[in-house]
């Protein structure tokens, strides 16, 4: 508490801590943990536990609360990749710089909405796993920084079945494009899911948080293609995979039509990463229990699934076709020499072939293919003697 | 005095059940030819196997129970494996009750009727995984037999486009091929 307190200044009229109720001491510890600022087992305790709503919050809670999502987001934000020293593009132009150097402040500024105060005051006095009082808000009325708030709230409950359970079906986070694009998989308990609209991530406040959450997602995306391997269960790995390729194709597409493949540079890193070295597709399914379900086809079908971050490279790699016959004298050039410089260092040529390899391994006439392709690249070979002849 | 009495009930019934499995695949051809040139050869070349050309384009071929349906110009092969049968089931049950104390015969014997039909259901259950297996077995036996010929449509397919787009460049001098190594060589005079 002491680490982040408010300053004086900000509390003129106050000599020492200020004086709140049980219930919103309880509030301010859960927006305290929702934050990264409070210890998980302590503020599950208090959500799984129930306390009388009072008729309204005093105005200390509330101080308390708009200075706690004030410091505690802009940290959070900051600390995953804010303060790093980075190229973004801008209107098309590449802009170097921390966040706060490259985007005005009036297009990185956080307004919440009443949404995230009733959500608070809700937690709090209800038990989030077995509620009594229903909670919702309407995802269209969210602002950037709700959204954000809400993800924040996903990301710090996820570990709890339970809670991660009843909240996932409300549309605060069922819709949330940020909860869509960090944990696609958490978000589904069926194979009936609409994967939300992407379009606004790529402009102003949304724009700047997801800047902000690219090593994090990249680490968090990292995280869990590696957990892949240990899922048991054929139906959890096909539905956990459906909707990651849903959302990173979704996402992926959108970006495509914002030109921001900037923010999109997890993706490409993730895969950078995983395709370091070739892989077999028992990286992702070699956790798989029992010989699965009767149907080749829904073997195939899961297996398929489990490898829906290297099956994004195909879009990549058309990027960056485009981006080869971008001319200096073409709109995106300087975004599109961004983007190959990027795809370069990474050695994604590299990882697309390695990505390529992987999923073929999958396909049931894939050792067909491949060796048709080993084959024909002899040809090709053979082919280029004559063309070269004729240059 | 109580009276016990054992009924027995039977039941039958022949179903007719139907089980299938189908996987769909990417042919790698590469574009050597315009995409509607490459699609001529692979239709060409599937026609020579025995693929007869449908009303929408398509060419399917079906070696009993199994069908293998190639689209030319996207490249996409489905192989789909059918399996039909009709089975009979017969499941028996026999009950005891007593005249004086629990249900009548009439109630007793519609409960046995109730769980011999569940008996039955799971029995066709069985028999439905059973022809699903079987179904599963000839499509995994097929694909493995299918997969050199795929391997050589391409092969084919490639080297024909190969020469094709050679003659386009100039005057073929000499063509040359290795069976055992899989090149190709081509001399064009331009």
């Amino acid at each position: 508490m002491t680490r982040i307190a408010a300053p004086p200044a900000r509390f003129p009229d106050s000599d020492g801590p200020r004086q709140v109720s049980k219930f919103e001491f309880n509030l301010l510890r859960i927006l305290r943990f929702f934050v990264g600022h409070f210890p998980a087992e302590q503020a599950v305790r208090l959500l799984r536990e129930s306390l009388p709503r009072p008729e309204c919050l005093s105005l200390s809670a509330v101080e308390l609360v708009q200075d706690t999502l004030a410091k505690g987001c802009i940290l959070f934000l900051v600390r995953q990749g804010g303060w790093r020293n980075d190229r973004y593009l801008r209107n098309g132009h590449p802009i170097a710089g921390r966040v706060w150097d490259r985007i005005p402040l009036n297009e990185r500024t956080l307004v919440f909405s009443r949404a995230v105060l009733e959500f608070l005051i809700w937690a709090t006095a209800e038990k989030v796993h077995e509620t009594k009082t229903p909670w919702d808000t309407t995802a269209n009325q969210l602002t950037a920084a709700d959204e954000l708030f809400f993800w924040l709230v996903l990301n710090s409950i996820r570990f709890d079945p339970d809670l991660l359970a009843s909240l996932r079906k409300k549309e605060a986070f069922r819709l949330n494009p940020f909860c869509w694009v960090c944990f696609p998989g958490d978000l589904v308990g069926n194979d009936n899911f609409e994967a939300p609209n992407f379009t606004p991530l790529f402009e102003g406040v949304r724009a700047a948080i997801l800047e902000c959450l690219q090593c994090y997602l990249t680490e968090r995306w990292l995280q869990s293609e590696r957990k892949k391997g240990q899922v048991g269960e054929w139906k959890k790995l096909r539905q956990q995979g459906h909707a990651e390729f849903v959302a990173l194709r979704t996402f992926l597409e959108a970006a495509g039509r914002a030109k921001r493949p900037d923010l999109a540079r997890f993706v490409l890193r993730t895969n950078a990463t995983l395709l370091s070295t070739d892989l077999t597709p028992a990286f992702w399914t070699s956790g798989l229990q029992g010989s699965g379900p009767l149907r080749l086809a829904d073997r195939l079908e899961t297996q398929r699934a489990a490898l829906a971050v290297p099956r994004q490279m195909e879009v990549l790699e058309a990027w960056q076709n485009h981006a080869r016959t971008v001319g200096y004298f073409d709109d995106d050039y300087q975004a599109t020499q961004m983007w190959k410089a990027e795809w370069e260092a990474l050695h994604g040529d590299l990882i697309v072939s390695r990505a390529r390899a992987v999923i073929q391994m999958l396909e049931p006439l894939g050792g067909a293919t491949l060796r048709a392709q080993s084959a024909d690249r002899g040809e090709t070979a053979h082919d280029d003697h004559p063309e070269g002849s004729t240059g | 005095m109580s009276r016990a009495y054992r009924i027995t009930v039977k039941e039958s019934d022949t179903r007719r059940l139907k089980a299938d499995d189908e996987i769909c695949t990417q042919l790698e051809i590469l574009e050597i030819l315009p995409p509607e040139d490459m699609a001529t050869l692979l239709r060409e070349e599937l026609k020579k196997r025995g693929f007869e050309e449908q009303p929408d384009g398509n060419l399917i071929r079906k070696d009993g129970e199994l069908t293998v349906k190639v689209d030319p110009c996207s490249g996409e092969v489905s192989v789909k494996a059918e399996t039909e049968e009709t089975v009979s089931q017969e499941v028996r049950r026999d009950a005891t009750g007593f005249n004086d104390v629990g249900p009548s015969e009439r109630s007793l014997r519609q409960r046995v009727k109730d769980q011999l039909k569940a008996d039955l259901d799971k029995k066709f259950e069985q028999e439905q995984n059973r022809l699903q297996g079987k179904a599963t077995e000839a499509l995994e036996k097929h694909l493995q037999e299918l997969q050199p010929e795929i391997s050589e449509v391409v092969n084919q397919v490639t080297r024909d486009a190969l020469k094709q787009k050679a003659q386009q460049m100039g005057t073929v001098k000499e063509i040359s091929e290795d069976a055992e190594s899989g090149s190709l060589t081509i001399k064009v005079e331009v």
